[in-house]
């Protein structure tokens, strides 16, 4: 294991954690609407958002973005690789944050959404700018740990076509033969992202305001 | 391009061994991943503040690492330190092993979860370590530990799709050979997608219902 | 739900299908663009490989020359290879590298460039295995790469046998096999000439090729799509292929990657296999 062989990793790691941090973003908006489906009374939207989490958390990734990559182009939509891996691991990542963001909303104090309904909110308004803050800051440990789920899922992201960590560990393992090495230096690239997103999603914690009490 | 899922369902036979190979590892995986995260947790609640450290190490490793890395790991690295394993057996091992450490902390806390009065109190009138955790511990925790050992196993379930990469024959690997074999690509992936879909939901229905009988039973 | 989800599957089967119908001439639509697009696997030494990180081999300066005459840039995406021909099917790239073994079964579906090498499948064994002839594999653990031609073969060839191989694994890629070789996990890998060639001279220590032949000779070509309106781009891909081989630029990259000369039909009509 030399220098050179490290420093690729480290390179293609930037690609993981690129991917990563942009579908984290997304589904994370893409959860927030999923969360509104399900509270709008709506019974179409509550069916659509219960069938879209059922689907993408009973679905191994690795068959969702082989599906995502080959279904898109035939129904006309064709996207590139990097496009194709962030869409399928926002995806996933969505269903997963719309279950966490759940215990949030539900813990959001009624109390409180009453009287800003009172004080002339929309149901909207009071979706945007009470319920969902609140509830984001009761599940922000929640969505660090998704983060790291999304950092190790990514592994996965090269069956579409991208080149990132893993991919890019398993290219050097077979020019090299080196198989131990190679795949112990991925890992340990791996932890260290994720020891860091932890560290940093703990001082983040602590830094922000409390909240409420019921 | 059409859809032509005949060619695929043609092949039941060789889909039904797939997803026999899927079930038979998850099964097995998840159990022997169960006991040996019990063990750990076990360890790590009674064997002093030096074992507790020291399970905590790869305990952090493995939860901070990708199942993918891990399996080329143990499958193509192993062989150079002697470890030359079959694929099922590597998979079946990797999966143990990668489930062990996430039932270990899901043990952990529900030993957390325990009143520690409750152990000094069978402490007190003499009871043994292994009838408290018989007859203490495990009761009071089944119902806090039993959801995320559920959602566990599902998760454990989806990650046997990716031993398809290390060449154990299970459902992914299966369906896809068919699917390239037949040129009916996106079919195979379709039905590769509803039968785990299906299968997880049937898990998660049984895991309900066990929940529900469970907490009938300490209600 | 079942009948629901084959609804909407063949809702967009009609969809696609009405798409293709107003599709645009490929070529012009390449021109256009500025940009082929090329999909291959990467594990196809010394076709695609990835050396030290960079992805390289014959297939690169091949497209290189295809891109210079055509005067567009090539993009590519590089996948495993069971998803290649599917990523071709789906309109995710113009053409593939590869290559492929050029198939009576791949033709139906795939429009194959002229020739550039052979591709008559042998084995791999390791260097100090017991393998001296294709029989010797009755018994022994060997493996190929899932969805290949060359796969294909050496089932075929192993049904031949009074004694069956112990096992034939299927590796999603032949880098995997290799490395299983190099482990000690199975004996032989069955694969092109070509390929194997190149893996032992990378590693006579570890790697040898078993000589004769055991497939049925053929050869490899690039695949493409087979609807009209890829025709003209595959003939301008051909026309670009011919006068390579013409001008002596082919012989030159296959003396380059191979380290040997392969004399070459033009076209494959009616391949043996």
């Amino acid at each position: 294991m030399t220098w050179k062989l490290f420093s690729l990793l480290l390179e293609a790691s930037l690609m993981t954690i690129f991917v990563s941090a942009v579908s984290i973003l997304l589904g994370l908006a893409l959860g927030i609407v999923l969360s509104g489906m399900r509270m709008s009374g709506s019974r179409i939207a509550y069916a659509g958002a219960g069938v879209f989490i059922s689907f993408f958390r009973g679905v191994p990734l690795l068959v969702q973005l082989l599906l995502i990559f080959n279904l898109l182009p035939v129904m006309g939509i064709t996207l590139p690789s990097l496009a194709t891996a962030i869409i399928g691991l926002s995806l996933c990542t969505a269903a997963y944050q719309a279950e966490n963001l759940r215990g949030g909303f539900e813990g959001v104090p009624p109390g409180l959404v009453e009287s800003a309904e009172m004080a002339g909110f929309s149901r909207v308004q009071s979706f945007v700018w009470i319920r969902t803050p609140i509830a984001l800051r009761m599940t922000f440990p929640a969505l660090v740990n998704e983060a790291i789920l999304i950092l190790k899922a990514s592994s996965l992201v090269s069956v579409v076509g991208l080149i990132e960590l893993t991919k890019m560990a398993q290219n050097l393992s077979a020019s090299t033969y080196q198989p131990l090495p190679i795949f112990a230096s991925a890992g340990v690239i791996y932890l260290a992202i994720n020891l860091v997103v932890a560290a940093i999603g703990q001082r983040a914690e602590d830094a922000l305001p409390g909240l409420p009490s019921k | 391009m059409s859809f032509d899922f005949a060619v695929i369902l043609a092949k039941l036979p060789q889909i039904l061994m797939g997803l026999g190979v899927t079930i038979l590892i998850w099964v097995g995986g998840t159990l022997a991943a169960a006991v040996l995260g019990f063990a750990v947790a076990t360890l790590r609640r009674f064997g002093g503040r030096a074992v507790d450290l020291a399970l905590r190490v790869p305990i952090e490793i493995l939860r901070g690492t990708p199942f993918l890395v891990q399996i080329f790991l143990l499958y193509f690295g192993g062989p150079y330190i002697g470890l030359r394993l079959d694929p099922w057996v590597a998979g079946l091992l990797g999966i143990s092993i990668y489930g062990a450490a996430y039932y270990a902390e899901i043990f952990r806390a529900g030993f957390q979860s325990v009143p520690p009065g409750h152990v000094e109190a069978a402490e007190c009138v003499g009871l043994s370590r292994k009838q408290i955790i018989a007859t203490i511990l495990l009761p009071e925790m089944a119902l806090l530990v039993l959801p995320p050992s559920l959602n566990m196993a599902v998760i454990l379930l989806k990650e046997t799709a990716l031993l398809s990469l290390i060449t154990v024959p299970e459902l992914t690997m299966t369906v896809q050979a068919i699917g390239s074999q037949q040129y009916a690509f996106v079919e195979s992936l379709v039905i590769l997608a509803l039968v785990y879909w299906a299968l997880v939901e049937l898990a998660n229905g049984l895991g309900r219902l066990a929940e529900r009988n469970l907490s009938k039973l300490s209600a | 739900m079942r009948k629901q989800l084959i609804a909407a599957a063949t809702g967009a089967a009609l969809f696609a299908s009405a798409v293709a119908a107003n599709a645009q001439d490929a070529l012009d639509r390449v021109m256009e663009a500025g940009v082929l697009r090329v999909g291959t696997e990467t594990a196809f030494a010394p076709f695609d490989f990835i050396d030290a990180g960079t992805h390289t081999g014959l297939n690169m300066d091949v497209f290189a020359e295809i891109g210079k005459d055509m005067g567009v840039e090539i993009e590519w995406i590089t996948l495993d290879w069971t998803g290649v021909l599917p990523g071709l099917e789906a309109g995710r790239f113009d053409v593939v590298a590869g290559p492929a073994t050029i198939t009576k079964e791949r033709m139906e579906r795939y429009r194959f460039s002229s020739p550039i090498a052979e591709a008559t499948v042998a084995l791999l064994a390791c260097a100090k295995c017991d393998i001296e002839s294709p029989e010797d594999i009755a018994g022994k653990p060997i493996g190929g790469a899932t969805g290949t031609a060359q796969l294909a073969q050496l089932q075929a060839f192993a049904e031949t046998l009074d004694t069956p191989p112990a096992s034939i694994s299927e590796y999603v890629s032949f880098n995997e096999s290799y490395a299983d070789i190099a482990s000690g996990r199975i004996e032989a890998v069955a694969n092109s000439l070509p390929n194997i060639a190149f893996v032992a001279s990378q590693r006579p220590e570890v790697f040898k090729v078993v000589k004769p032949a055991f497939g049925t000779p053929t050869y490899f070509g690039y695949p493409g799509r087979i609807e009209p309106e890829f025709d003209t781009l595959m003939d301008k891909i051909d026309e670009i292929l011919l006068a390579m081989k013409a001008d002596g630029r082919m012989a030159t990259l296959q003396e380059k990657w191979f380290g040997t000369t392969f004399d070459m039909p033009d076209y494959i009509i009616e391949p043996n296999i």
